[in-house]
Parts: structure tokens; C-alpha cells; sequence
């Protein structure tokens, strides 16, 4: 993994994406789902960035914040360069071919009533001024290029099966040669002997194009699979974020911690002497966080300080960073 | 597609022809008698000889064959007869009305024009109106363009047309004088003088009846937008630098508008059952007015004759609305 | 000969109130709220169809306003007196007016008389009208315009047959083959019959409108006045009300049963008015001449036990007297009503004018009068004498302006020291006259009732007869029968006796006077409002005159444009 000494492609820093609340007759503003709440990540051309995190935790949010399909709150985006995060929606379309989205319903994200030449297509009649045969040609060489027979292009989503139209859906999302994808869940919703077809595909086009991926996923071992680095997100927070061999084989924030303990370990001998973590009480409200560590009122090991006090998020060792009090006093201590 | 409309087709028959039955039935156990309406000082002798002469006189079977009869037979040999200049001779007895003794159809066929003049323009007016309106109101969901909307179309749904009615002739009829309380059916659109005029006795009805079919489809509308604006595939179009226009027009629009034609094409037949209130407050005297006067008199021919052209066109416009999903959304194949 | 008929014409002519000459004043635009479904009055009984058929079709004798007889398409009226009516009244015969033309230009002949019978007496025709032509065995032509009415029994009052917008004449030529069965079949002559008024149609739409235009042979050359008329139906009175005084879209339209306020309402607009007209519909008091004693059992409301105060006509008197009958109708009924002191009314000619003064309220008369006669006030203010207690049951049909009425009553009564108390029964179930109901009110369970009643045409006869002894309601009857007070006079029944076999009509007047006369002074029934219908006519349309015996468009070939 040498991507760490290459430039970030994508550049994060404090981003805030709040949903506002409203409520009452008038519909009066009462306050906010703070839905990401002050995160900062870097991703670097050609890595691969798991963000991984129990479902409500913000995962997409990120990923379409990151997007611009949001107007965001606060912080600032980079992408290649620019700095997406202040330019309004109708002159973000230029941006648009260099970042694209693969999203976790493939039905729901493709338009039923377009045939997939058109889904496909489309795209490209938006972006680019291409001849009939061209556009053709190109919708092509895409199919192809996610193994989808061409004769289907005539076809509408409904005909086809959920593996085939994750394929449209990467299909769509290659047509403009991104450089940076966000793949939101693309397989949690599809059947497990498929799942590794698609990743595998994922992998292969990352290669074949050089994409840069942020994965987003609540399965922990198929991030193992294929993410470089990967980043914990608890409550619109990321907590920890490491190489991926360092998180999982060394979790240091209590709530990696937990999410790894409940992984089915291959190991059986590792397995015995694992414990398992479980976290009691219910994930709190994005709308209403607990004071100090968001994370405060389910940790097993949390102290007095981290019901008043947030914990800063911080450089424990080169690459690898968390948010804890516990840390805190750790690298003090050190 | 086809054989599935053919067949759809074929399994109405035997539909219609039970409910034309069963409507019958209603009509025969229902107390009426036409001869209810009748001054109290026509004595009861006479009142029976008056049922007799309409008939009432034979079994229920044999009134009810006699219509079939008169209705699916001998009024198609007079349709084919006038349309083509056809004769096929011989003395066919007609369905005659009990209150005019005259055919119920032809009596139809003179309404057809000022139900669907009156009525059906409030029905493409209000079409017009709420398809508009509709998408605004779900794009700028609880905008003050959605609260307006939300609280004209709530009060176009739930206030009664005999009160908006009766509302806008003490207001433009007898405070400005501007149009017409009253519709003439006999008014010939022959220059631009009784065009003007037509125009003036439209105005009223049709905007009040428009107003109460924009409320029910803008609803609809901003429903069926909602419930496409928040699906993925429309954030994959915005994703992909869709044009916001397209988005909403191309991507939003036309798959909310499947619901909403298929919505439309089941209230046509509303439309020629025509306006009950609506012709009563306005005199327009179609379809609607010609039924509850029908009802009111106990005329149980013109009665059942206009259900059952009610019932058809019902059974008609749902096979139509399937059909039209069926060509509206790839999702759905019928065959 | 000729030149002096013409010469005659033409001094008629400018006797008119117009002096205007035939369709000049362009369109008369009426509406009825109910829409006309045929013009054929034989085949429809309705009001609505009668009235539009009047327009066109035109009987041999009508009734005017007074509810009088005038000859319209006979020369005169026939009676005994000027021979015809034959003395044994079995007879009637009409002689037609010379030169009659109908619509299309034919002569009208007795031979259309003599159809039209056969037309309404047909087993099969259903017609709505064969009531008028009851008991008749023969109608036949004796020339060409003598019609010869023959009777099956001696007909005091013949003048069924071809009078009044029910029976009018209809054309041989048009309906020859409409008889019986065919009757409905013959479309085109039901909607558009040819007639002798003054307006022929030019297209009829069942139920919504019809067109009219004026009759180009109508006898009067300068009549009708308008070229056109166009007769729309449909709506409800409010609209047709609002269409006549508040828009001014039309000239005419009938029957408006709106509250008084409202209708008052609408006139304050200034462009119209309403136009009234009483026949003989009276909200009157029944007074219980029979004890209504629950104790009684199966002889309670029966001859066999005597009122024990209503049959002091001093009280009844006194009854009557505390009434404020003007206050009655301006709280009811506006200009819909007129205070009466008459069972009968109306038609003029019949028409008491003896009993006028119960028009005044006299609450110290009632009072002095039933003191004089032994009714005193006891210790709790109400009149008694030997034990017996002035104290009523009052019972009328639920209905806004009855218990209004009930309850202005109770205290014009309580102030003359009699005890009132109230009860409404539901419509359906005080006229249902189902005898197993107590509450019926043939029954009578009370001491008095309020309700009103009136009688078809102008002939007062069988009316009157409703108050004979044999009429009352009782067990042996099932509890049916007319006379609700259960009044019994000899007199009195001999009165209806004469009447059944009187055929002149000023004797017949003063017998139906002579009646009502009695019933009022004996304060049998105590009349309270003469309620009227109620037409709106546009300030632009001249002659109109309202007609409650007839078609209320019985002269609308006199009408004209006011400019
Ligand atoms: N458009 C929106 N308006 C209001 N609240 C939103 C909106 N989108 C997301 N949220 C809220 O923000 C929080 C984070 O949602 P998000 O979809 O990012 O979670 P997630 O981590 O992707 O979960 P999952 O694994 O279930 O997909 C949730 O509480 C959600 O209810
Ligand atoms: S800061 Fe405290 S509560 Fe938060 S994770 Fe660390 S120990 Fe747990
Ligand atoms: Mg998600």
C-alpha cells in the first residue's frame, strides 16, 4: 500500500450535513437531525476508503455529501483539485463526470420507465456530443466492460436480476470515466453468491480504470476485503480510521472494538478467546447527541470525562487516527 | 397486450349484462312508483291504469327480458339505421321514459352535448390546473406555494359545489352581472357573438366544477411527485448532471404520472354521468340533472338505461386505465 | 259583412292594452323549476306539464282569477238555465266559437272534442286526466261545431269534461293514431302538439326547455304580443326566484316556496315582484266535539260522549276570538298567506263574507263572553265551572310553522284563562291514518287540532259534504271519514242533500255559503290562514294575472313587454 504517499484525490474537512427539523402549524425550525457532524478524511488516488458503521449512523450522508447531491451545512470538499463545497448545483453538473455514486437499491435507483441504453446513455447525451453510433458504440463497450450482454440494452430494469442491474447501475456510473466513485452499499442488497461477482467487478474496473473508491458498507468483512484503509463512523462521527490490517487486527476505539467482536472470526482458535462485546441501549437520536463522547452512553469503558467532555480526534500513530478519551491518556501516558 | 385487451373484452359481456340485471332488481325492489309525483287529486283507479299502461302490469322477468330486448337490440338497429342510412324495416319498440314517454336515448343523445361541453371541460380545465400545481407543490414541499395549494385544494375538495355554486352567481350573476345564472341548452354557437355568450354560461360551472376536480388530481399529483422525488433513481439522474428541469420533467414526472393518468382515465366516466349538483345549481340540464330527475319520478326505463351506460363506461375506462398502465410503466406486462 | 267583423277586430285591437300587433316584443322568457317532461297533459298529471301545455292547447272553458267559469274556445257556458244543460243535468252541450283555427292552419271542429274523449277514455292509454271525463257515455258532434256531452248519471256539476288546463282539446288530425298503447309512441305529437293558443312550440327537450313561438292563426290578430318564449326548467325556487327579481334573466317564474324573509329579500332588489293567488288550502283548528277521555276506552272521540266543554259554544267562541290571525301570517307566511274567517275561502262566488270579524284579535270579548257564561277563573288562573277545568290538548303535525303557530296560540289562550298543552306527531304518522295508531288525526286523541286541507277545482260540493254526520271517524269506519270534529247536524246534512241535486250554479253558491256560514258560527272549525301559491314576475312583463284555479299561464297571450 503505497497510495499514503500519494496526493489525496479527495480532501474532507469538518464537514456538517444537518437536517433541519420543523414542527408546529407554521412549521417552525426546532432543531436539526445532525446527520454528519464535523468530519475530516482524506482519500488517495486509486486507494480504496471503507467507511463502515451501524445503519442511521450517517454513512450515505457522507457519501452524498461528499457528492454535492446535498447542499451541505458546513466544511469544505476538495475533489481534484476543487473545492466543490461553495459551488452551486446548476455549475456542479460540469464537475459531475469526474464523480460519480453506485447506489445500494439497484432497483430503486434506476428510472423504470427508461430502457438501460437510455439509462446508460443518458449520461452521456448530457455531458458529451456524441453521433448515434457513437453514443451506441460507447454503451457498448460499457456492458461489456460490467459483463452485460449488449442485446440487452433494449431492455427495462424490471427485466433483469439484482446482480445484472448493480451492473447497469456501475455501467451508468463508468459512462463518464470518473475518477472517484462512491459506492453506496452497492451489494448489501443483493444475494450473497452474487455479492463477490460485483465486488470482484468493482476490483476489476478499479484496475482496468484506476478508480478511487470510497466503499460504504455495514459488512465488516467485506470491507476487510476490499478496502485499503477504513474509517468507523459512530453517530455522524468518524471514530477511528486506520490501514485496514492495523483496525482490524488492533481496534483501539471501544466501539471498533465492539463491531469487531461480533465478526465471525475464520480463526477458530482466535475465536475462543475472542469476547464478545455487546453494546447495550439503543443508538441515540442524531437529532439530539448526549453531551461529551457521542458514543458515552452505550461505552463499556467510558469514564467521568466523557460525559462532558468530546473527545478530540487524534493522530495515535502515523496514519492511524481515533477519537477517545481513553487515548487520550494512552499516548499521554506513552 | 391485445389478447389480453380481447379478452378483458369478452369477460365484460357477461359483466354488464349481470349488473344491467342487478339494477334492475335494485330498481324493482326500491319503492318508487311514478306515479307517486302525481297531484293528490288524480284518484287511485286512475293511478292504476297509468301503471299498467307503462307496463308495470307484467312479471319482473318478462319487463326486465322486455328491456334487454328494447335496449341491446332494438336500440342497436336504430343506431345502425341512423349512423349508415340503413333499413331494417319492421316496428321496433324503443325504451321510452315513463315521465316523457319518449326514447330515453334520444332523450340522451340531446343531453350528451352540454354534459360534455360543461363537465367535461371543468374535467380537462381542472386537469390543466392540477398537474401544475401539483408539481410545484411537491417540489417545493411546504413552500408557501404548497401551503396555498394544500388549503385551496382542501377547501375545493370538502366544500360542497352547491355552495360554491350558488357563491359565485350572487357574486357575478346578481352583485356584478357579468354572467348568466341561469344555461341555455338551446344557445347555437354559429359567430362570435354566441360564442362570447357561451363562453360567458361556461365560465361559472366549469370553474367551479374545475376547481373540485383540480383539488382531488393536484393531490394526487403532489402525492405521486413525492413519492418519486425521494426515490433513488432521481438522485442517480442528479448524480449523473442531470439538468434540474430534467430531472423533474423528464425523470420525476413521468413516472408520477402513471398513477395520475390511470387516476384520470377512471374519473371520465364521472364526467358523463355528469354533475349532479353542479347541472342542478347551474341549469345545465345533462346527464346528471336528466338521472336524479329520472330517480326523483320513479322512471325506472330512463333510470336504468342511464346506469347502465354508467356501469359501461366504467367497466370501459378501467380496462382503458389498465390498458394505459400497462403502456405507461415497462414494469407491467399483460400477457 | 266581413268588413264589420275586420272593423270589429281592428277596435279590439286597439282596445288592447299593447295597441302593439303580434310578436313585437320580442322573446317572454319564464321558468319553471321543475322542468315540463311532455306537453301532452293527458299522458302526465303533473302541474309542471299542464301549466307548459296551456301555453298550446286550450280547453272549451276556463276558470279566471275569481275562480269564475269563462267560455274560451266555446261561444258560452252551457247551463240549465240557458238550455244547455238538460233538466235532468244528464247533458251538456258546447257550441264552439266560429272560425277557431289551429296551428297549422285546420279548422278546430267538434269531431276534435269527440277524438279527445275517445283519446282520454281509451282502457289502454293510461291518461293521467280520465277523471274529468267520469260517468261520461258519449261525446258526440251534432254539427260541426256542436259538441253533445252525454252523462251516465244526472251531473249537478258537468263541467268536467273539456274545462280547465286538464282537459284541453287536443287536434284529431295529429294524434288519430295515438290511441291506447300507441299513446306513448307518438313522440313528436306529445312534444309538439298543434293547439289553438296563442304560442305553438318549436322545440321541446324533455325536461329542460322549450322553445315556443307565436301562433300565426291565433284568433286574436294582435296577439300574443311576443314572438317567442322560451320555457326553461330545472334548478330550484331560489335560483328561479333570484333569476326573475335579482338578475332580470327572465320575466316569469312560478311557484316560489321560499320563507317570506327570503323572498322579501329578493324583491328588495326592485326587479320584480311576486304575484300571489289564493285557492282553497286553509290551516284551520278542528275543534273535538267528542270527549277524548282516555278513560273512555273504545268510546273515547266518539258521538256517544259529548265534549264536556268544547261543546259549549261559548267557549269555542271565545277560542276563536283570542286568535290574532294577521300575526299568524306575517310569522308563517307573508305574502303566501291571508288571514281567513272561511272553510271555505275561494272560489269567489262562494265566498262568505259573514263571518269577517274573527279578522280582529278580541282578547276581553273571549273573556267577558266566557265569564258571562259561568266560566270563571279558579285559584290557579284558570276558568272552570262545576269542576270542569278549561284545559286543552293541542295536537298538529311537526313542522316549523305549526309548533310556531301552537305556540302563539297556547298564550293568546292562556291569557284568556285556558290551560294549553302541546303535541306534534310526525307528518307521516298524524295523516298516515293507519288505525292502529293512536296518534292519527282522523283519531283525534286531543281536544283540538291544526292542520289544512283544500280541495281540487273550483267545485265546492263533495268538500262541503266532508262535515256530515255519517263522515265522522270512528271504530265502526276503521277510524276513516272526513269529518274530524265529528260534527252532526240535520240541517246541515240536508244542505249537502240539496246541493247533490242542485244543478244551478248561483243556487249551488248559496247553499256552499250556507254551509260554511254554519260551521263558522257554530265554531266548529276555527279557520286561520288562507294560504296562497306565489309566482315572481320581472317589472318588465305586463298582464300577467294570477290564477289559482287554472293554469297560472291561463292568459299569457295578453302579456306583454313593459317598456
Ligand atoms: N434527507 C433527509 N432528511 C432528514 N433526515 C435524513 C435525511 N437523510 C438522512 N437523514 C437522517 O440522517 C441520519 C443518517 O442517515 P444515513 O442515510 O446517512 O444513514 P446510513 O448510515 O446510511 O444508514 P443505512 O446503513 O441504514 O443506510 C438518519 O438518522 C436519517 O434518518
Ligand atoms: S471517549 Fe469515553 S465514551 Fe467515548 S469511546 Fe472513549 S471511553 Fe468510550
Ligand atoms: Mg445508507
Amino acid at each position: 500500500m503505497s497510495e499514503t504517499s500519494a496526493a489525496p484525490l479527495v480532501s474532507i474537512e469538518g464537514l456538517k450535513m444537518y437536517f433541519p427539523i420543523h414542527a408546529g402549524l407554521f412549521r417552525r425550525h426546532v432543531g436539526d437531525i445532525k446527520a454528519v457532524d464535523d468530519i475530516s478524511l482524506e482519500i488517495f488516488e486509486g486507494e480504496t476508503l471503507g467507511l463502515v458503521g451501524e445503519s442511521g449512523c450517517g454513512k450515505s450522508t457522507v457519501g452524498r455529501a461528499t457528492l454535492r447531491l446535498y447542499d451541505i451545512t458546513a466544511g469544505s470538499i476538495t475533489i481534484d483539485g476543487t473545492n466543490t463545497s461553495k459551488i452551486n448545483q446548476a455549475d456542479l453538473r460540469r464537475f459531475r463526470p469526474r464523480m460519480q455514486m453506485i447506489f445500494q437499491d439497484p432497483q430503486g435507483s434506476l428510472n423504470p420507465r427508461m430502457n438501460v441504453a437510455d439509462i446508460v446513455g443518458e449520461p452521456l447525451d448530457e455531458h458529451m456530443s456524441l453521433s448515434r453510433d457513437e453514443r451506441l458504440a460507447r454503451i457498448h463497450e460499457l456492458l461489456d466492460a460490467v459483463g452485460l450482454n449488449r442485446s440487452f440494452a433494449n431492455r427495462y430494469p424490471h427485466e433483469f436480476s439484482g446482480g445484472q442491474r448493480q451492473r447497469i447501475g456501475i455501467a451508468r456510473a463508468l459512462a463518464l470515466n470518473p475518477k472517484f466513485i462512491v459506492c453506496d452499499e452497492p451489494i448489501s442488497a443483493l444475494d450473497v453468491s452474487i455479492q463477490a461477482q460485483v465486488v470482484n467487478l468493482l476490483e476489476d474496473l478499479q484496475k482496468k480504470f484506476g478508480l478511487t473508491y470510497l466503499f460504504i458498507s455495514h459488512d465488516l468483512s467485506m470491507v476487510h476485503h476490499i478496502a485499503d484503509r477504513v474509517a468507523v463512523m459512530y453517530l455522524g462521527k468518524i471514530v477511528e480510521l486506520a490501514p485496514r490490517d492495523q483496525l482490524f487486527n488492533s481496534p483501539l476505539h471501544p466501539y471498533t472494538q465492539a463491531l469487531l467482536s461480533a465478526v465471525p472470526e475464520p480463526n477458530p482458535a482466535r475465536q475462543n478467546t475472542r469476547v464478545h462485546i455487546v453494546l447495550k441501549g439503543d443508538v441515540p437520536s442524531p437529532s439530539d447527541p448526549p453531551a461529551g463522547c457521542n458514543f458515552c452512553t452505550r461505552c463499556p469503558k467510558a469514564i467521568d470525562i466523557c460525559h462532558h467532555l468530546e473527545p478530540q480526534t487524534i493522530e495515535i500513530e502515523p496514519g492511524r487516527f481515533a477519537a477517545c478519551h481513553l487515548l487520550e491518556s494512552a499516548t499521554k501516558v506513552a | 397486450m391485445f389478447n389480453y385487451t380481447i379478452r378483458r373484452l369478452l369477460l365484460a359481456v357477461p359483466t354488464l349484462l349481470l349488473i344491467s340485471f342487478l339494477i334492475f332488481l335494485l330498481l324493482d325492489l326500491a319503492p318508487s312508483d311514478p306515479t307517486a309525483n302525481l297531484p293528490l287529486t288524480i284518484p287511485p283507479e286512475v293511478r292504476e291504469k297509468i301503471r299498467i299502461s307503462l307496463g308495470l302490469g307484467e312479471a319482473f322477468h318478462i319487463r326486465f327480458l322486455l328491456w334487454c330486448k328494447q335496449f341491446f337490440y332494438n336500440e342497436t338497429l336504430n343506431i345502425l339505421e341512423q349512423w349508415w342510412g340503413w333499413d331494417f324495416g319492421g316496428d321496433r319498440l324503443r325504451v321510452l321514459s315513463w315521465q316523457t314517454r319518449s326514447p330515453v336515448v334520444d332523450t340522451i343523445v340531446q343531453r350528451i352535448p352540454q354534459t360534455l361541453w360543461v363537465v367535461g371541460m371543468s374535467y380537462v380545465v381542472g386537469i390543466l390546473i392540477a398537474v401544475p400545481i401539483g408539481i410545484v407543490s411537491a417540489y417545493k414541499q411546504y413552500s408557501w406555494f404548497d401551503q396555498v395549494g394544500t388549503f385551496v385544494s382542501m377547501v375545493g375538495y370538502s366544500v360542497p359545489t352547491f355552495f360554491t355554486g350558488v357563491l359565485v352567481i350572487v357574486i357575478f350573476s346578481v352583485w356584478l352581472g357579468w354572467f348568466p345564472s341561469i344555461y341555455d341548452t338551446t344557445l347555437v354557437v354559429n359567430d362570435w357573438s354566441s360564442f362570447v355568450q357561451q363562453v360567458k354560461q361556461m365560465i361559472m360551472p366549469v370553474s367551479v366544477l374545475a376547481l373540485y376536480n383540480a383539488a382531488q388530481i393536484s393531490r394526487f399529483m403532489r402525492a405521486s411527485m413525492l413519492d418519486n422525488l425521494n426515490q433513488d433513481y432521481v438522485r442517480t439522474a442528479r448524480a449523473k448532471g442531470i439538468r434540474e428541469r430534467s430531472v423533474i420533467l423528464v425523470h420525476v414526472l413521468r413516472n408520477s404520472l402513471i398513477p395520475v393518468v390511470t387516476v384520470i382515465a377512471l374519473g371520465v366516466p364521472q364526467v358523463f354521468g355528469g354533475a349532479i349538483i353542479t347541472e342542478q345549481v347551474f341549469k345545465v340540464n345533462g346527464l346528471g340533472q336528466l338521472l336524479i330527475i329520472a330517480i326523483q319520478a320513479g322512471d325506472v326505463p330512463t333510470v336504468q338505461t342511464l346506469t347502465f351506460i354508467f356501469a359501461f363506461l366504467i367497466v370501459f375506462f378501467n380496462l382503458i386505465a389498465d390498458v394505459l398502465y400497462g403502456i405507461l410503466d415497462p414494469r407491467i406486462r399483460y400477457d | 259583412m266581413k268588413a264589420l267583423l275586420l272593423g270589429a277586430a281592428a277596435i279590439m285591437a286597439m282596445a288592447s292594452p299593447t295597441l302593439a300587433e303580434r310578436g313585437s316584443d320580442g322573446e317572454l322568457k319564464i321558468i319553471y323549476w321543475q322542468a315540463p317532461s311532455t306537453m301532452n297533459p293527458y299522458l302526465s298529471g303533473g302541474t309542471k306539464e299542464l301549466e307548459a301545455a296551456s301555453l298550446v292547447l286550450e280547453p272549451l272553458a276556463r276558470y279566471d282569477e275569481g275562480g269564475n267559469m269563462v267560455a274560451w274556445l266555446a261561444e258560452d257556458i252551457p247551463t240549465v238555465g240557458n238550455g244547455g244543460v238538460s233538466a235532468d243535468l244528464k247533458t251538456i252541450t258546447w257550441k264552439l266559437k266560429e272560425g277557431l283555427l289551429w296551428s297549422d292552419g285546420s279548422k278546430v271542429t267538434a269531431d276534435d272534442a269527440v277524438f279527445t274523449w275517445k283519446y282520454c277514455s281509451h282502457p289502454e292509454g293510461g291518461c293521467a286526466q280520465s277523471e274529468k271525463y267520469n260517468d261520461v257515455t258519449n261525446v258526440e258532434a251534432l254539427d260541426a261545431l256542436t259538441v253533445k256531452v252525454t252523462f251516465g248519471v244526472s251531473k249537478p256539476f258537468p263541467y268536467g269534461p273539456f274545462v280547465g288546463a286538464q282537459a284541453p282539446l287536443l287536434q284529431a288530425a295529429q294524434f288519430a293514431d295515438c290511441l291506447g298503447t300507441k299513446a306513448p309512441e307518438c313522440t313528436d305529437a306529445n312534444f309538439g302538439p298543434i293547439g289553438t293558443g296563442a304560442y305553438k312550440v318549436t322545440e321541446f327537450r324533455p325536461n329542460d326547455v322549450i322553445s315556443l313561438a307565436a301562433n300565426t292563426h291565433y284568433r286574436d290578430p294582435a296577439k300574443p304580443a311576443f314572438a317567442t318564449v322560451t320555457f326553461k326548467g330545472g334548478g330550484d325556487a331560489a335560483a328561479a326566484g333570484r333569476s326573475v327579481l335579482e338578475t332580470g334573466e327572465f320575466d316569469y317564474a312560478w311557484n316560489m316556496q321560499l320563507a317570506p324573509e327570503v323572498l322579501a329579500g329578493m324583491q328588495a332588489g326592485g326587479k320584480g315582484e311576486t304575484v300571489s293567488a289564493f285557492g282553497t288550502l286553509v290551516e284551520r283548528i278542528m275543534i273535538n266535539m267528542t270527549n277524548p277521555d282516555p278513560a273512555l276506552g273504545d268510546e273515547r272521540a266518539t258521538a256517544k260522549h259529548p265534549h264536556p266543554f268544547l261543546s259549549d259554544i261559548n267557549v269555542r267562541k271565545a277560542l276563536s276570538m283570542a286568535i290574532d290571525r294577521d300575526l299568524l301570517v306575517e310569522i308563517g307566511y307573508g305574502d303566501t298567506g291571508k288571514p281567513s274567517c272561511n272553510v271555505l275561502p275561494a272560489p269567489e262566488i262562494y265566498k262568505s263574507t259573514a263571518n269577517d270579524g274573527c279578522l280582529v284579535q278580541d282578547v276581553e270579548g273571549a273573556k267577558k263572553l266566557l265569564t258571562e257564561a259561568g266560566w270563571v277563573p279558579g285559584a290557579d288562573g284558570i276558568r272552570q265551572k262545576d269542576g270542569v277545568r278549561l284545559s286543552l290538548l293541542f295536537q298538529s303535525s311537526t313542522n316549523a310553522v305549526r309548533q310556531d303557530f301552537q305556540a302563539l296560540i297556547k298564550q293568546w289562550w292562556g291569557d284568556i284563562g285556558v290551560e294549553t298543552e302541546l303535541r306534534n306527531i310526525d307528518a307521516s304518522v298524524f295523516f298516515g291514518g293507519d288505525p292502529g295508531s293512536p296518534d292519527t288525526f282522523q283519531k283525534f286523541f286531543a281536544d283540538v287540532e291544526m292542520y289544512a286541507n283544500n280541495f281540487d277545482g273550483t267545485d265546492p260540493e263533495s268538500y262541503m259534504a266532508n262535515w256530515e254526520c255519517k263522515q265522522a271517524p270512528r271504530p265502526e269506519t276503521q277510524w276513516q271519514g272526513n269529518n274530524m270534529p265529528r260534527y252532526c247536524s240535520e240541517d246541515y246534512d240536508a244542505l249537502v242533500a240539496e246541493m247533490a241535486k242542485t244543478g244551478d250554479l248561483q243556487e249551488r253558491a248559496r247553499l256552499a255559503k250556507a254551509m260554511n256560514d254554519k260551521l263558522m258560527q257554530e265554531y266548529i272549525i276555527l279557520p286561520l290562514v288562507d294560504r296562497g301559491r306565489v309566482s315572481a314576475r320581472s317589472n318588465a312583463l305586463g298582464g300577467v294575472v294570477m290564477n289559482a284555479w287554472d293554469s297560472e299561464l291561463w292568459n299569457a297571450a295578453d302579456w306583454y313587454r313593459v317598456k
